[in-house]
């Protein structure tokens, strides 16, 4: 908010210099955030917090100075001449909706002329960024800035049957606000209506038929009181944020509303002439009794860690209004009408401890803990995940949570993403982010295919996060670690375009330290995947993941502009960590043996390998790959794979005799068992 | 002890042309000795095996051989060596190397472990919660009833069915005291949205959140706590300071500021010329949030304080753009490396 230096001295006797002013302010969290010279006053940007509308105005500041030790506060007077007329004769008050409108204050004031308002005004407005319009309305504005209570003037001119009634709106009616914008009005919001119609939103805005023109001479000028949450309700279906509203919704004070009323005519009387008629129209001049809470000085010092003198606590209560009676067990407090914020001792404690100082209680480091932290919920598996993901070489990646709605359908064909309803946002900031991610998949993508538009050769991604389901009842979110491989993997001059056993050889190493055990891979036409280049990975019967190359209609999506491949595991999968145990390591040597096999395509290395392993004996230690070769020589259906056997026996070596014997009586049992032939 | 002085000319053989390296005359000098055909040692041991008894002839004689080719093999290789020198032939040892990838971890992980280990040091646990909440744990429990006005800071992504993308990491707070009573110590990491995107903005991002209710927990508490953090996370020789704010689930609430860590307290762009640079919201817990979760305030107390992640990766390692972070950019997420500390 901007305030005039000025001004704020208004209120304040004594000669505090401007420095330590807004050091003061500052430091009991009314933050001067900047301070300009504005000939021969000073424009200040005071940041004040939403839970204190009372200081939201001149002389709500000057308390907070005071109550900070910088002067004292000067009282406020208003010395109003009336005439003889009565303000009842003249225009009629009736309020309908007293709950929304608790307390409503009026005056008549005879004869102004408009025109416009002297410049000591205009540039006490100006410093405060309010345009000034005319003496009457700038009257108005000025006591807003002034002790912060909204006011507002109509010409009485328009107010059908010299009337003011509030009420709730009628369904459908409709009215015209001061910026010239038609509104429809439901039966929610509160008007000030004449006996006929709507002529002003409650604490938000007047309407432009009742606004002050330059032949305005009788005023009605309207001090009221509105409920915080009718008011916001308003504001907020309208989108129309006024100075009037913003305070009011955060809570206005009910007895100002009284003070106010007398500070404007007197105001208005001054610049624009005319006489006050005698009395005010008030609906509700009975108060409702402050609030009481009682403050115990000890506790507060418990609460706060340090000594804090009663008689600090009883200077600043009662500077900020909160008139402190000292009793046999504590403190009784009045909370002021403008303290909507102060309800419990607590309440209290945060006044005195803020203007006592955050930088005088000393830091004292809690007792230590007995027992040790431990990390909790996903945590300790996520962040195993991010560490694999490394481990191997990825680069973490952070996508957006949310994506667009095409990107979500184009990878919602995988089994790990049809698992639920995609989530949509009632409200996403745009179409590109409309989508709670189903998979990782579509972002991660998008983040690869940048890099690679970008002219990157390589593209070596993971990412670990959540997606999200709809179920009816709240969203199920599921954590989940994706790889995205692209371009030439190896060395520079030895690289190698990226293909599907590195993407496997990537995800196993991935893998292999989670967990996830007795891991086999099944061809899987999952849409998102290429046709005949996806994988599913399954953990014993259950599905955990999906590999391959993305589909086209993906990369296509993306802009993708070569082949690229991708993953995605479920982490509801990831085992419990177990302490690993050693193996002894083979005290005899192994014998090799090469196999070279030919065999139909059709025959997948799994299953030739599962043949080797049922045919062999028990000592058969490992079967590795040694080459696989199609083309020249071998059918165009065939292929011939060569196998490295490792015999090896834990108690003894083993003679050559012997592993011939086994290796032959392994080929044949081979050959009976699946239809290969040997080199 | 014939065998054994062909073992004898073997060692002298080795000692003789390791000593020559490369030198070209230095190694004919050597082949002359053993290997020339007039007078060389492997001559004069052939000449002693005529002398040898019939019995031993075999073995000497395979033992000879043996010897006689490895000292042709090692010769060649020697000359051949020598002539390389004398070529200037060498390795290109200034060919870029065939590295193996290495990983790297997003820096909001880099800032987050840190932050961690600070904390699980205190005795503080590592807690979760759900990204998608009910109104209450994001905001009625917080003391944000519907329609407070502190509600508009946090502009909200709704989701059908009445629920909300978590605003901030505060509703986790609400289930770690739902689920437990005190002494709590707890820090409640995780990825918030609020609808809000510049600059300085991104409509997802990260918090820390952290929560500490006991008996006679104190201002002096969470002064000293957090000081120790950012001494910790940043430099010890940084000034702290904490300003009153609001915060509606905290009373008294502090925003709390360091010296900034680009000019040092000097004045800059980044901390728009003030010297400090807001780096924590916190506050001593509400009573209202205590008994909205079923703590008992007239026995406990409790600080709770909460910093951005991403704010602090961007002051750690002065990112020019926070989207930067989410942005996937490999020659970006690269740069970090693995594990690096500040």
């Amino acid at each position: 908010m901007k305030i005039s230096l000025a001004w704020l001295r208004d209120h304040l006797a004594g000669d505090t210099p401007a420095e330590e002013l807004a050091r003061c302010l500052t430091k009991v969290g009314m933050n001067v955030e900047l301070r300009e010279a504005v000939g021969n006053d000073e424009s200040w940007d005071v940041d004040v917090t939403s839970n204190r509308p009372d200081a939201l105005n001149h002389r709500g500041l000057a308390r907070e100075a005071v109550a900070a030790g910088c002067g004292t506060l000067r009282p406020l007077e208003a010395s109003l001449a009336e005439s003889p007329i009565a303000a009842a004769d003249l225009a009629r008050l009736e309020v309908v909706d007293t709950a929304g409108c608790p307390r409503y204050c009026a005056r008549v004031i005879r004869g102004v002329r408009v025109g416009p308002s002297p410049v000591w005004l205009a540039e006490r407005l100006a410093a405060c960024g309010v345009r000034p319009i005319n003496n009457v309305v700038d009257a108005t504005n000025y006591v807003l800035l002034d002790v912060g209570h909204p006011l507002h003037a109509f010409d009485l001119r328009f107010l059908a049957g010299s009337t003011v009634r509030v009420r709730k709106a009628a369904a459908g009616e409709r009215m015209t606000t001061l910026d010239g914008v038609e509104r429809e009005l439901v039966p929610d919001d509160v008007v000030i209506a004449d006996a006929e119609k709507a002529v002003a939103l409650a604490g938000i805005m007047g309407g432009a038929d009742s606004e002050i023109r330059d032949d305005t001479t009788d005023v009605l000028l309207e001090s009221a009181y509105f409920d915080p949450l009718a008011v916001r309700r308003t504001a907020r279906r309208l989108g129309l944020v006024t100075e009037a509203s913003h305070r009011f919704e955060r809570g206005a004070d009910r007895t100002m509303a009284r003070q106010a009323v007398d500070l404007a005519a007197e105001l208005i009387v001054r610049l624009a002439g005319g006489e006050v008629a005698r009395g005010v129209l008030d609906s509700a001049p009975m108060l409702p009794p402050a609030r009481q809470i009682e403050l115990d000085p000890e506790q507060l010092c418990t609460f706060a860690g340090c000594e804090i003198p009663p008689s600090f606590v009883l200077r600043v209560l009662a500077a900020l209004g909160c008139d402190p009676r000292p009793g046999s067990d504590g403190m009784r407090c009045s909370v002021p009408s403008w303290r909507v914020d102060l309800e419990l001792p607590q309440d209290l404690y945060e006044e005195v401890l803020r203007h006592w100082g955050f930088d005088r209680v000393p830091s004292v480091l809690p007792e230590a803990a007995t027992a040790p932290g431990k990390r909790l919920g996903t945590w300790p598996v996520t962040d195993q995940a991010r560490d694999a993901l490394v481990h191997t070489g990825l680069a973490e990646a952070v996508t957006y949570s949310f994506i667009t709605s095409e990107l979500d359908a184009a990878t919602a064909g995988s089994p790990l993403a049809d698992r639920g309803a995609a989530v949509l946002l009632d409200n996403p900031l745009s179409a590109r982010m409309a989508v709670m991610r189903r998979s990782l998949l579509g972002g991660l993508a998008e983040a690869a295919a940048g890099n690679l538009r970008r002219g990157a050769e390589r593209v070596l991604l993971g990412e670990v996060g959540r997606v999200f389901f709809g179920t009816g009842q709240r969203p199920r979110e599921e954590e989940r670690l994706a790889v995205a491989m692209a371009g030439r993997q190896g060395g520079w001059d030895r690289s190698a375009e990226t293909d599907f056993l590195d993407l496997k050889g990537t995800l196993e190493a991935v893998l292999e330290p989670l967990g996830i055990e007795a891991l086999s891979w099944r061809p899987t036409d999952a849409p998102v995947l290429a046709v005949g280049s996806g994988a599913g990975v399954f953990a014993g019967d259950q599905l955990v993941g999906i590999a391959g190359r993305l589909a086209e209609s993906v990369s296509s999506l993306v802009d993708c502009p070569q082949a690229l491949w991708v993953a995605e595991i479920d982490l509801g999968h990831v085992g419990a960590r177990t302490v690993p145990t050693v193996r002894p390591l083979p005290r005899f040597p192994a014998v090799v043996a090469d196999l070279t096999v030919r065999h139909a395509r059709a025959v997948a290395y799994a299953e030739l390998v599962a043949a080797v392993r049922a045919a062999a004996p028990d000592w058969l230690e490992a079967v590795q790959p040694v080459v696989q070769f199609k083309g020249a020589g071998v059918a165009a259906d065939e292929v011939k794979t060569t196998l490295r056997l490792v015999y090896r026996l834990a108690e003894r070596s083993l003679t050559q005799d012997e592993v011939n014997a086994a290796h032959f009586a392994l080929m044949e049992e081979l050959g009976r068992r699946l239809p290969v032939s040997f080199q | 002890m014939a065998i054994e002085g062909l073992q004898q000319a073997r060692e002298e053989f080795e000692a003789v042309l390791a000593a020559a390296g490369s030198d070209a005359a230095r190694i004919e000098e050597v082949r002359v000795r053993f290997a020339g055909r007039r007078s060389g040692l492997l001559r004069d041991l052939e000449d002693h095996l005529k002398t040898l008894p019939r019995d031993e002839k075999p073995a000497y004689g395979k033992a000879l051989n043996e010897l006689k080719r490895l000292v042709e093999e090692r010769l060649a290789a020697a000359a051949e060596a020598a002539s390389k020198a004398a070529a200037g032939e060498r390795l290109d040892v200034t060919l870029p190397g065939r590295r193996p990838p290495v990983g790297s971890l997003h820096p909001v992980t880099l800032v987050r472990r840190e932050i961690e280990e600070i904390f699980l040091r205190m005795g503080y646990s590592v807690a979760d919660g759900p990204e998608v909440e009910d109104d209450w744990h994001n905001f009625e429990a917080l003391n944000m009833p519907p329609d407070h006005p502190a509600r508009d800071a946090q502009d909200t992504f709704y989701i059908p069915g009445g629920w909300l993308l978590r605003t901030h990491t505060s509703p986790v707070q609400i289930h770690t005291m739902e689920g437990q009573q005190p002494p709590i110590r707890v820090i409640i990491p995780g990825r918030v949205y609020r609808r809000d995107s510049d600059l300085r903005h991104s409509p997802m991002f990260h918090q820390v959140e952290g929560l500490v209710v006991d008996e006679g927990i104190t201002f002096g508490h969470l002064k000293a706590t957090l000081e120790a953090f950012v001494h910790v996370l940043f430099d010890p020789s940084l000034e702290v300071r904490f300003r009153p704010s609001f915060f509606p689930f905290t009373e008294p609430s502090a925003e709390v500021d360091i010296t900034c860590v680009l000019c040092l307290g000097k004045g800059c762009g980044m901390c728009s010329g003030s010297g400090w640079i807001e780096i924590l919201g916190s506050g001593m817990v509400d009573p209202r949030v205590f008994r909205a979760c079923g703590v008992d305030p007239a026995r406990y107390t409790g600080f709770a304080f909460g910093c951005g992640l991403d704010r602090v990766a961007v002051l750690k390692y002065r990112l020019p753009d926070l989207r930067m972070l989410f942005g996937g950019d490999e020659r970006f997420l690269r740069q970090l490396g693995l594990g690096v500390k500040a």
